[in-house]
């Protein structure tokens, strides 16, 4: 079954065409990379995903149910660590994560016990500083926190892994595989490549505007595509979105 | 000094300004802001500075009244930047400025020149050159002396206002900021109160008072623009000297870093009167809400002004109500009461979003409806302002003797109906007019036009209103007629749950629209 599937979704601000004709399966239980060049629609296809924004045209499934951004059975079933992490600055992270775990439908005790835990295990104990006092990593990690606290059955996380410390990274890597093992389903954005390399089962690669144009396995290596032949996912990313060179002589 | 990189920077300031002017919203703004500048101008100009000139003149009072006119331009620069917020935004910061290759005295420089170009501080170099011009036009003094004096008054006025606002600021984040800077405002506002019927008694105290008051940036100017060729030095050398000291005690309290307050426990709590406030609203929205009372109670300014509102209320009840006769402390109390209950909040109850930032996205991605934000946005504010009125009502009955039930009636439905018609303009305001802005600044007016329009309205109305009616309808404002009040906060509250009911309605279409104006993408 597909956890997520994607029918010539578009979406435009205005003139602007931001994704064009996207369609896309994601199976249950996978850990999928979501990857393209910068401007390429991948967040904004994400927002789509989430209802935080509505598609000019397409459809969306999560789950094997209609997404809407006016479903809140569906979004009670996502967890979402969004582009810019969504944080509440003047909140303490214990409080942020309260009450996402109650907007998520979390009694109180279980709700305060989880967010105890995970701070526990994300190392955020420190009671004496809000949000917006938090350092760049901090604020990832209380972002994935608050993504994960309502034990999803789907986590969209755009760019997850930057600006964390590798045993945060580490930690939330585990976290990532126990979790698809569990046949829940993780989509990624990332720049990473080799993040995605290691951890994802498949891949989609977008050009702008939101345009697929490859979508596959990645869990052998190497990839034949085009006629070629490809050794990792970089050479393919770059032969696809295509490899830039500009000779600056004063540099 | 690096002059081409400033001037590259001032340049970019209105680049930055113009490029504003690419939305829709934008270009309104633009063209409203264009057209009250032009319009205060001209009525400045001709009816102020130079106006006040010729009856000076005319008068033979010219130093007095070029006293009198420059000292009251000069407080009110002060005040109305440091109360309004007008006139005090930093386009750039100082981390901003630091990425450039510019020295910590450029830096300063580039960001207090970009402050200064202000429309609001052009309005008041325009009234005091139009005090000058007119002193020069009528011969009672030299162009030169006139507008050096007013070029340098402009400048020290600028650098007195960036000091009480740098000091201020610190005060605010020291422990105990607040109640201290009450204490403050209280005794400043009390003060001509107390100190004008002694002096009215006694006008020979007052004409010596005056004479001594030579070293005063605004006398310093009028000395230097109008006096003799011994006074004029005299005034401009005060006038160098305010320049010099309050620059140094701005640098000082730039330099200085800010004690910020620390937490006293680093152990979570989750015993938190919020989460029992929002309980009251239900298992549903009670998170919610409780998440909208933190985000008022933790905000600098809101706690600030929830402490001033009703020593404010009360100081205007007194003001303006021993002017209206014998029953004019009521008949004021009518409008001020109402003030009390949304002065406080009103900041963050018209711009619901635009202090969130990225914590917006957030709202849309939680399950249920999204307008659920807006209306537990719009209850917290609500139950803030509500807080206030025991208190009120009880001061109330507590100063001002004798006790009539039919009075705290009357004024509890005033109260009420503000309270309610108040928050209705701002849901309205929080979708079709919002703006990116700054939630832990202390000053500077972040407001859209219709924030600014819904507040300084709001105030207007509660304070002429019930003056109006007292001279229209008397009877109306009699404790006899408190019944024909009851009826008005429950009209306010049905307006209140329509609009709260229909800008439900309108806000998922909103959303994306609001997402982007509150990220500051549009």
């Amino acid at each position: 079954m597909d956890a997520i599937r994607l029918v010539n979704l578009t979406k435009k601000y205005g003139p602007v065409l931001a994704v064009e004709n996207l369609s896309l399966a994601v199976p249950a239980g996978s850990m999928f990379g979501f990857l393209g060049p910068n401007g390429s629609g991948k967040s904004t296809t994400i927002g789509c995903m989430t209802g935080l924004l509505d598609p000019t045209a397409g459809e969306i499934e999560l789950l094997g149910e209609r997404f809407t951004a006016g479903h809140p059975g569906l979004k009670r079933r996502i967890g979402v660590m969004p582009e810019n992490l969504g944080l509440f600055e003047p909140l303490y992270a214990h409080e942020f994560l309260a009450f996402i775990g109650r907007m998520f439908g979390l009694d109180e005790a279980t709700a305060r016990a989880r967010v105890g835990e995970l701070l526990e295990a994300l190392e955020l104990t420190d009671a004496s500083k809000t949000l917006s006092e938090y350092s760049t990593g901090m604020r990832k990690r209380v972002a994935f926190a608050a993504a994960v606290i309502h034990s999803p059955e789907i986590l969209f996380l755009d760019e997850p892994f930057e600006s964390i410390d590798p045993a945060g990274v580490a930690l939330m890597k585990q976290w990532l595989r126990r979790f698809t093992e569990q046949g829940r389903t993780v989509f990624i954005t990332s720049h990473v490549l080799e993040t995605v390399e290691r951890l994802c089962t498949g891949a989609a690669i977008v050009t702008r505007p939101g345009k697929l144009v490859w979508q596959g396995d990645i869990t052998t290596f190497p990839i034949h595509y085009d006629g070629k032949e490809f050794p990792a996912l970089e050479p393919l990313f770059l032969h696809l979105t295509g490899e830039r060179y500009a000779d600056l002589k004063w540099l | 000094m690096n002059a081409p990189l400033i001037l590259e920077l001032l340049g970019l300031r209105y680049k930055l300004l113009w490029a504003k002017t690419r939305s829709r919203n934008g270009r309104i703004a633009l063209f409203v802001t264009g057209y009250l500048l032009l319009v205060m101008l001209l009525a400045i100009l001709g009816f102020g500075g130079f106006g006040a000139a010729v009856a000076a003149v005319r008068a033979g009072k010219a130093l007095v009244i070029a006293q009198g006119v420059l000292t009251g331009l000069f407080f009110q620069a002060v005040l109305s930047t440091n109360i309004l917020g007008f006139g005090m935004n930093n386009l750039f910061t100082e981390s901003e400025l630091r990425r450039y290759p510019l020295s910590a005295a450029d830096r300063r420089l580039a960001r207090h020149i970009t402050a200064l170009l202000d429309p609001f501080w052009f309005l008041f170099l325009a009234l005091e050159l139009g005090l000058a011009l007119g002193m020069y036009g009528l011969g009672a003094a030299g162009f030169w002396s006139a507008v050096l004096a007013v070029l340098l008054l402009f400048g020290v006025n600028y650098l007195c206002a960036r000091v009480v606002a740098a000091y201020i600021d610190r005060l605010m984040k020291r422990r105990g900021g607040p109640a201290i800077l009450l204490s403050l405002v209280m005794l400043l506002s009390l003060l001509p109160g107390a100190v004008a019927p002694l002096l009215a008694k006694n006008r020979a105290l007052g004409a010596r008072v005056v004479e001594h008051l030579g070293f005063l940036p605004p006398f310093a100017a009028a000395d230097a623009m109008l006096g003799s060729q011994g006074a004029a030095a005299r005034g401009f050398l005060w006038l160098m000297a305010w320049a010099i000291v309050f620059a140094a005690l701005l640098v000082r309290a730039e330099r200085r870093p800010v004690e910020r307050r620390v937490a006293a426990s680093t152990r979570i709590s989750w015993d938190s009167p919020f989460d029992r406030a929002g309980a009251f609203f239900g298992p549903a929205l009670g998170p919610y809400v409780a998440h909208w009372l933190r985000f008022y109670a933790r905000n600098p300014r809101t706690r600030t002004l929830m402490l001033l509102s009703l020593p404010l209320t009360a100081f205007l009840t007194y003001s303006t109500g021993h002017t209206l006769g014998p029953d004019g402390m009521f008949v004021a109390a009518l409008g001020t009461a109402s003030l009390a209950t949304f002065f406080g909040t009103a900041r963050i109850a018209v711009n619901q979003f635009g202090y969130s930032g990225g914590g917006f996205r957030r709202y849309l991605l939680l399950p249920g409806d999204p307008a659920g934000a807006l209306r537990a946005a719009s209850y917290a504010s609500l139950t803030l302002g509500a807080a206030a009125l025991p208190v009120l009502l009880l001061g109330w009955i507590a100063l001002v003797p004798p006790f009539d039930p039919r009075r705290i009636v009357m004024l509890l439905a005033s109260a009420l109906t503000g309270l309610f018609l108040f928050n209705a303009a701002g849901v309205w305001v929080t979708l079709y007019n919002p703006r990116k802005g700054n939630y832990d600044s202390n000053f500077g007016n972040d407001l859209s036009l219709g924030g600014n329009l819904v507040v300084i309205g709001s105030v207007l109305c509660a304070m002429l209103l019930p003056r109006v009616l007292h001279h229209v309808a008397p009877a109306a404002v009699r404790p006899e007629a408190w019944w024909t009040l009851v009826p008005l906060p429950v009209l306010a509250a049905a307006v209140y749950r329509f609009s709260l009911a229909a800008a439900g309605k309108v806000f998922p279409a909103r959303r994306e629209r609001l997402l982007a104006l509150v990220e500051g993408r549009d």
